[in-house]
């Protein structure tokens, strides 16, 4: 029973990560049909972020503020560093494709995430770097269940990215953003017509899909204390499976495609080996796509006549 | 206005991929040569006519290029060193080779095509075998600092391949035995990483546990994985396999940092063992929980007296922090630089037959060499003899030699 429960805590805890870059993923898809693959790097940033702030404050044995004001200003600073990283990009490398053919910009998104990627190896080196967070936030702490474990770490993973989740569909669903960016996403051309500002529903739409991979960033530091320039490519990868399983372009399919991912690693991991854990997923996205292209909550496209 | 604003971009494009890309066949610069002249070397005999290129094959980018790199700057030094303590003017070009067997066989052609007389590495025992006989036919020297396999010197395949460390046949045993007589488990749990050196230590270690009555659970990770899907299955692995029996779990992997998660993951899943790592986990930054063993193939030179690695030290702080890879490196390139200098002494110009037949004649005292053991080779490539070292973890983090017998 512990493990079942463990293996449990151990997948949530990466799948609301998958979650919360798929929403991402989703996001930008929804609005440009673009699979933005420059995303997840734009998660490792928000990760190396995290790191500086820690170091700006003395380092992981020396803080010079409370641990939970430190976290809240690292995903404050990684989320505003990141929304604006995506906007950047959205501004420089894909709005002037904007009407290229569809391959022009997803072979960008591809040279932004290898610049991305090569600039942090550049700036900060190959070092793997190490959050250290045992030394401020105790391993050992947090509930106990059945022998299972959930530490406080994991505990803020579940809690910060539920409320995100929770203010996305809050926007979304109530906003006048939200009905500016549900406009653009069903007809960009209409949306125009209408007196929306499409570019600035873009960017937006950039803004907070980028600041929520920053934030997961930090969280992924926080709960696997080692970050790299590569950390982004296969987390991206795999959290693009989770936007493809649960329906691309849809908000809810995402963050259940997130967590459905992660609990499935988990449970590979555990009960199966974990020499097949991408194979199992891999094969997921791929079953998926043979038998239904739409993901669990995505429609198919309407054919205009 | 929009025009320009894309081509400023795609300039500056170019720029940072260009800036990536350098690693590739780029030249080096002197790092270090601002430290003192190596030890016990012969000096100014060459002058600057004695001209000649070296390669290093490394992973400089991607998931291990912290090991890359740490060699690159190694190599780089030594390099420096040499050519101001011989009075040489050897230049090191530098091939990316992410650790990728593929990758490695492009570089290596590239290289062959050049006019390098011997290179340093590569890193890995997977890209070795890919690269032996390219090397082998082509007649060119090649030495690694890191590639442990046992069977890259027995199966004949790889005539111009040598290597200053031990093969796993000598370190997967040593450490078995330590593990067997000292620490006395009823079980171990013993992890690879799925690449050619874990998987090779590995399956040196499990038939000296199974002879001794110790009972061996045996599992696999992806080395390749990264972030949060590595983090997945490193939990998962301590949630499902770390039985209370196994007091110790063998870790031979290349990353240190994957060796420290697994040892938190413990920790926070209150799951008590003694973990030993391999060469690839020695890091005093990187992976620091109490009571953990780790095995070398180098020793740590950090608070040596001798004056050589005093200089070594001195001369790589500027890079950061450094595990177990780069002093191998630096004692690999170094035999290439003394048989360049060698070659230049007896009145040729450096050839890759000649520099090759140097080599074989190499013969470097203790003293003389970061190793701190004789560097000499059999005529299969390995080492005459076989060094290793034992470090514990102290409550402190700090990594304590101990004996390893």
């Amino acid at each position: 029973m512990h493990e079942l429960i463990q293996t449990i805590i151990n997948g949530l805890t990466t799948g609301f990560l998958y979650a919360l870059i798929a929403l991402g993923y989703t996001m930008v898809y929804g609005v440009l049909k673009l699979l933005n693959f420059a995303h997840g790097d734009v998660y490792m940033i928000g990760a190396y972020i995290g790191y500086f702030v820690i170091q700006w404050f003395g380092g992981p044995q020396h803080l010079s503020i409370p641990v939970p004001l430190l976290v809240a200003i690292m995903f404050l600073i990684a989320g505003l560093g990141c929304g604006a990283l995506g906007v950047g990009i959205e501004r420089f490398a894909y709005r002037p494709l904007r009407d290229a053919p569809r391959i022009a910009p997803l072979i960008t998104a591809l040279g932004v995430s290898f610049i991305l990627e090569n600039s942090v190896l550049l700036l900060f080196g190959g070092f793997t770097k190490s959050y250290n967070t045992e030394s401020f936030i105790s391993p050992t702490a947090g509930i106990h269940i059945d022998g299972a474990v959930i530490d406080p770490v994991q505990i803020t993973i579940f809690v910060v990215s539920l409320l995100m989740m929770w203010g996305l569909t809050v926007i979304v669903d109530r906003t006048t953003l939200g009905k500016s960016m549900r406009a653009v996403a069903s007809d960009r051309e209409a949306a125009e017509m209408l007196g929306i500002k499409v570019d600035r529903v873009i960017s937006y739409t950039f803004f907070i899909g980028s600041a929520m991979a920053g934030v997961a960033g930090v969280m992924s530091g926080l709960a696997f204390n080692q970050i790299s320039a590569t950390i982004g490519f296969l987390a991206g990868l795999k959290a693009f499976t989770a936007a493809v399983v649960g329906g691309i372009g849809s908000i809810p399919g995402a963050m259940i495609g997130g967590l459905f991912i992660g609990l499935c690693e988990a449970f590979a991991s555990t009960y199966i080996s974990t020499k097949y854990t991408d194979l199992i997923v891999f094969g997921i996205l791929i079953v998926t796509m043979l038998v239904r292209p739409t993901g669990i909550f995505g429609r198919p496209a309407l054919q205009k006549v | 206005m929009k025009v320009r604003l894309i081509l400023a971009a795609a300039a500056l494009t170019a720029l940072v991929a260009a800036g990536c890309g350098s690693s590739s066949s780029s030249s080096s610069s002197s790092s270090g040569s601002s430290s003192a002249a190596a030890a016990g070397s012969s000096s100014g005999s060459s002058g600057k006519s004695c001209k000649a290129t070296i390669a290093i094959e490394g992973p400089f980018t991607g998931p291990v290029a912290q090991v890359g790199l740490e060699q690159l700057h190694f190599a780089q030094l030594a390099v420096a060193d040499d050519n101001k303590a011989n009075g040489t003017n050897v230049n090191l070009v530098q091939d990316d080779t992410q650790l990728t067997p593929s990758l490695a066989t492009q570089k290596t052609q590239s290289i062959l095509s050049s006019g390098a007389v011997a290179a340093v590495g590569p890193a890995g025992s997977q890209e070795v075998e890919a690269v032996g006989p390219l090397f082998g036919r082509a007649g060119m020297a090649f030495i690694t600092g890191s590639a442990t396999l046992p069977a890259l010197t027995t199966d004949g395949k790889n005539p111009t391949f040598f290597r200053v460390v031990p093969n796993d046949n000598i370190q997967g045993p040593q450490d078995a035995n330590y593990v067997i007589k000292h620490l006395h488990p009823k079980a171990v749990l013993v992890i690879d990483d799925d690449e050619a050196y874990s998987q090779g230590l590995a399956k040196t270690m499990i038939p000296i546990f199974q002879k001794a009555g110790v009972k061996v659970d045996h599992e696999t990770i992806n080395g390749t994985d990264t972030g949060a899907t590595l983090a997945n299955a490193i939990n998962s692995l301590v949630t499902s396999k770390l039985n209370p029996d196994e007091t110790v779990t063998m870790l031979p992997w290349q990353a240190a940092a994957n060796a420290q998660q697994f040892g938190l993951a413990a920790q926070q899943q209150h799951k008590k063992t003694i973990l030993f790592g391999t060469d690839g986990t020695n890091s005093p930054s990187q992976f620091k929980i109490p009571g953990s063993y780790v095995s070398n193939f180098g020793p740590d030179i950090s608070q040596s007296s001798n004056p050589l690695d005093k200089q070594i030290v001195a001369g790589v702080a500027k890079y950061g922090p450094y595990g177990s890879f780069g002093v191998p490196t630096y004692a690999a390139t170094d035999v290439e630089m003394r048989a360049i200098a060698a070659v230049c002494k007896s009145g040729q110009t450096p050839s890759r037959s000649n520099v090759l037949a140097q080599i074989k004649k190499t013969n470097i005292a203790p003293s003389g060499t970061p190793m701190g053991v004789t560097i000499a080779f059999k005529s299969n490539g390995d080492l005459t003899g076989q060094p290793g070292y034992l470090f514990k973890i102290s409550s402190s983090g700090k990594y304590q030699t101990i004996p390893n017998t």
